[in-house]
């Protein structure tokens, strides 16, 4: 799974233990998927996982805010995982990820079912967009309103990725361990040699 | 379990490649997506190892187990078709035959629509697949030829606008109109648009052609009350999913759609459920059964519900049995099983499917060739991009084509040629005819610009765009003020144009007198109905049923380019 | 008024065939349905509607070709002809999953079965209530 080009980078998550509602009010919780960084290393296009998590943080931090990530294991649906984010977000700001690359920033205060930002079609988020999504997120943090990130559109992404995006959701629903607490990790994102 | 690397991306940079290798992979096929069958997930189109054995068992006129299933262990789906779809008088009988025989009795034309129809409402939906499996596509095709509702096939085109704009959509929907298209369908970008669009759809469908019906693809609730108003003629978008999870995430039960089926009858209205193979492992809950038995349920559900019709061939899923080995033959079942419970078929074409024109075209022929009710169920009459269902496999680029293909094959396809001028014409008409209506309701207004460029447009890229805070409250005030279908009679009138007046309450008429709510109903130009009662099926093998001839196969022999055989040096006049 | 013995093959489509059977709620005659009339205001949205009775015609004809369950869910339409907009989305919302607890769906059965005579919609409901609780999806 892992290409060891040169200059690409690895990610790796360690546990810390119990993630904990954050008292910073500069915070934003990024929250993961059950697979993501773990069984799987990509998105749905291959933009790794390692550079993925790499924009969103900076584009939290270049707003002055801090970035904190937990693992969610007890569900791979990505309204659930961004509330439950946003819930545990000193802010009350959670951007949440699946692991083919399908994003959301929620407000713990929002329906689970509403949001502030979604991102649904996974295969044309890059990196770009990733850096935009951690910067709004930061922004919605600080109490702004931000222009939110511009969404793209193409009707040909069904033929090309709609069963791909099926097997990779009914996959990443094995990791599902339904009532899991989530975890805290640390991110290590190294450049290889 | 290895996932297929996506066509057309990074492969290994040091082998060398051949030529073609290269040239192979530039073709457009190569950018469809393709995945290994996954039966334990339900990622398999038809022949799983985990779908049940089909059998029935009853006891004092009620089925007691179905497919294996004792009846305190059905789930609802399970429950309503037993109750509902089967026939339980029928049932023993045609159960007691093997998908064989009963896959002969829908192949053998010398066999009767109406002997077949005795035997498929005491099928269970097992025993359906079964049947189906043990057919080809050919023996597919030969099926739905005769098991079609109505005799004459139609079609339906989708009337949509990137922009939300309503002068486009009239337009848009006059020249669908013309072109043949008797069902017109639209939906929004922005869901608060949903009124004036329909309004600027069912205006652009009757200057077109009378008798046109239209409808607006929104939330079931909101979609009922556009009905009921006599903004729109029809609904479509009532989702039925093949497994109580994935009904119950869509916030329905059977019980609640046949509750619906009979509120939109009860104003006159005609409506059809939708579904498709692929929907519930899309959602991941597919119980490891195959798509196309997951949709047999659906299909059933719809026959038990009473609805007349279904539109069914994966639609909005395409992508999920597209990508799987014998996933349009899949699709072509779901279509022939819906034709085999006597239920009116739209069949799909509707949704972007292949980047191939070759494989767009393989996918279509099944439901072009034997024809079905509405051979597709929203034929793209914008482009690409102001398609608001996220395209369709046949796009406005493809009209000519069409004409070509049913010219050569002498299929009817249930379009025509028109040529250029009368186009104009139309497209003028239905925008100075929605100016006429908006000014009369005290809408936003439509300026003499916007009615020139949308004359000559393509797509709304071309048009000047307009003022969306005052389109937005206008449509607002379309719902607050109560404005029916009477309301633009009443306005077409009053603007000077009294035929289209007429044409559509000529529509409205029809939910006083019910015709329309038979099974495969559509209204001609001459505002009669046609339908399954007096237009049935009669194909009863070669030289019978429905052939293009008479002045239809002259229209059809109509096209852009044709060499005059009086004067080679001219073109025949179109 | 008696029943009218239909013949699909003669009598179809009524509005052609047997426009004479055919009434507006208000009792117009399909044919008073012009554009004078709307103008005029002799005919409005109420007229344009279908009646029980002319339901009740078309579910015949549904039954007399074979289909059954048409026919079914128009003799459920013709019950629900007497229920407003308003009643009839009510109903609707409250057979959605979860959404109504089972003294709630009967109570709305009875009213159904009470008030406006809809004895066929009023068993559907009753049935949705009984699976709705084998299968847990009543509200709690």
């Amino acid at each position: 799974m892992t290409d060891t080009v040169a200059g690409a980078r690895t990610l790796e998550l360690r546990e810390k233990g119990p993630a904990m509602p954050g008292r910073r009010s500069d915070e934003v919780v990024v929250g993961l998927s059950p697979a993501f960084g773990d069984f799987f290393s990509k998105t749905i296009v291959g933009v790794p996982h390692a550079d993925v998590l790499r924009e969103l943080l900076a584009g939290v931090e270049e707003q002055g805010m801090h970035a904190r990530v937990v693992r969610f294991r007890a569900s791979a649906d990505l309204a659930a995982i961004a509330h439950a984010a946003a819930r545990l977000s000193g802010s009350g700001i959670g951007v949440g990820i699946l692991s083919r690359g399908t994003t959301m920033i929620h407000q713990k205060d929002l329906l689970r079912l509403s949001n502030l930002e979604l991102f649904p079609q996974a295969p044309l988020l890059d990196l770009e967009t990733f850096r935009l999504i951690g910067r709004n997120a930061a922004r919605y943090a600080k109490g702004e309103s931000p222009e939110p990130v511009p969404s793209r559109n193409d009707h040909m992404a069904r033929p090309r990725w709609q069963a791909k995006a099926a097997l990779l959701h009914i996959k990443e629903t094995e990791f599902v361990r339904p009532g899991a607490e989530p975890v805290e990790l640390d991110v290590l994102i190294r450049t290889a040699g | 379990m290895t996932i297929q690397s996506a066509p057309g991306h990074q492969t290994p940079a040091a082998r060398p490649r051949s030529r073609r290798t290269e040239l192979l992979e530039q073709r457009p096929v190569n950018l469809d997506g393709f995945v290994e069958e996954w039966p334990e997930v339900g990622m398999v189109a038809m022949d799983s190892p985990y779908d049940p054995k089909g059998g029935i068992r009853l006891e004092n006129g009620t089925v007691v187990e179905m497919d294996g299933k004792a009846r305190e262990d059905f789930d609802f789906l399970d429950r309503f078709i037993a109750d509902h779809a089967i026939d339980a008088a029928a049932a023993v009988r045609a159960m007691a035959l093997s998908p064989t025989e009963i896959a002969h009795l829908l192949v053998d034309p010398k066999v009767s629509r109406q002997e077949v129809l005795s035997v498929s409402c005491g099928l269970t939906p097992a025993r359906l697949l079964e049947v189906v499996r043990t057919m080809n596509v050919v023996e597919m095709m030969m099926a739905l030829q005769k098991m079609r509702a109505r005799r004459t096939p139609a079609n339906q085109a989708h009337s949509t606008s990137a922009r939300d704009n309503p002068v486009q959509v009239a337009a848009d929907a006059a020249e669908a109109g013309l072109r043949g298209f008797r069902e017109l369908e639209t939906t929004l970008g922005v869901v608060r648009y949903a009124p004036l669009v329909a309004i600027a759809l069912q205006v652009g469908a009757q200057s077109g052609r009378p008798g046109v019906l239209t409808q607006c693809a929104l939330e079931e609730a909101t979609e009922l009350e556009l009905g009921m108003r006599g903004i729109t003629g029809y609904a479509e978008t009532i989702s039925v999913y093949g497994t109580e999870q994935v009904f119950c995430d869509g916030d329905d039960t059977p019980w609640s759609k046949a509750f619906l089926a009979s509120a939109y009858a009860s104003r006159g209205i005609k409506m059809r459920f939708t579904s498709g193979t692929g929907s519930e492992v899309q959602m991941g809950n597919a119980e490891g059964k195959s798509m196309l038995y997951l949709e047999i349920r659906c299909i059933l559900v719809a026959k038990g519900a009473g609805v007349q019709g279904l539109q069914n061939g994966s639609i909005s899923c395409i992508g999920v049995p597209g990508a799987v080995p014998a996933g349009i033959r899949a699709v072509l079942a779901e279509n022939l099983i819906a034709s085999t419970v006597d239920l009116e078929c739209a069949s799909g074409n509707d949704q972007s499917f292949s980047h191939s024109d070759m494989r767009r075209t393989a996918r279509l022929m099944p439901q072009l060739l034997p024809g079905t009710d509405f051979i597709c169920s929203g034929f793209s009459a914008v482009p690409n991009y102001d398609n608001m269902f996220a395209g369709s496999n046949l796009d406005p680029e493809d009209f000519d084509d069409w004409n070509v293909i049913q010219r050569d094959l002498q299929v009817d396809g249930a379009l025509r040629h028109v040529p250029e001028a009368e186009i104009l014409a139309a497209r003028d008409r239905a925008a100075r005819a929605l100016q006429g209506v908006f000014a009369y309701l005290g809408l936003a207004p439509i300026s003499d610009k916007e009615i020139e460029a949308v004359t000559y447009a393509h797509g709304s890229k071309e048009l000047p765009p307009r003022d969306v805070l005052e389109d937005l409250k206008s449509a607002q005030s379309v719902m607050d003020r109560g404005i029916t279908g009477l309301d633009i009679v009443k306005g077409l009138d009053a603007s000077g144009f009294p035929d289209v007046a007429e044409a559509l309450l000529g529509v409205l008429r029809q939910r006083v007198s019910g015709d329309l709510l038979h099974t495969s109903a559509i209204l001609t130009p001459e505002l009669t109905t046609l339908s399954a009662v007096n237009d049935a099926n009669d194909y009863a093998g070669p030289g019978t049923g429905y052939r293009p001839s008479g002045a239809r196969w002259e229209e059809m022999k109509r096209l852009r380019h044709v060499v005059s055989a009086r004067n080679p040096e001219q073109e025949v006049d179109r | 008024m008696a029943p009218e013995e239909l013949d699909p093959r003669r009598d179809y489509p009524l509005a052609s065939r047997r426009p004479e059977l055919i009434r507006t709620p208000t009792g117009k005659p399909l044919d008073d349905i012009t554009i004078e009339a709307v103008l005029s205001g002799a005919v409005t949205a109420d007229d344009l509607r279908i009646t029980p009775r002319t339901l009740q015609l078309q579910a015949q004809i549904a039954e007399s070709t074979g289909r059954r369950q048409l026919g079914q869910n128009l003799r459920r339409a013709a019950e629900l002809t007497a229920l407003p907009d308003e009643k009839v989305l009510a109903v609707y919302n409250a057979l959605r999953p979860r959404a109504a607890t089972k003294d709630e769906l009967l109570r709305i059965a009875d009213e159904l079965e009470r008030d406006y005579a809809a004895t066929l919609c009023a068993r559907l409901v009753r049935e949705a209530a009984d699976v709705y609780e084998r299968r847990d999806i009543l509200a709690r």
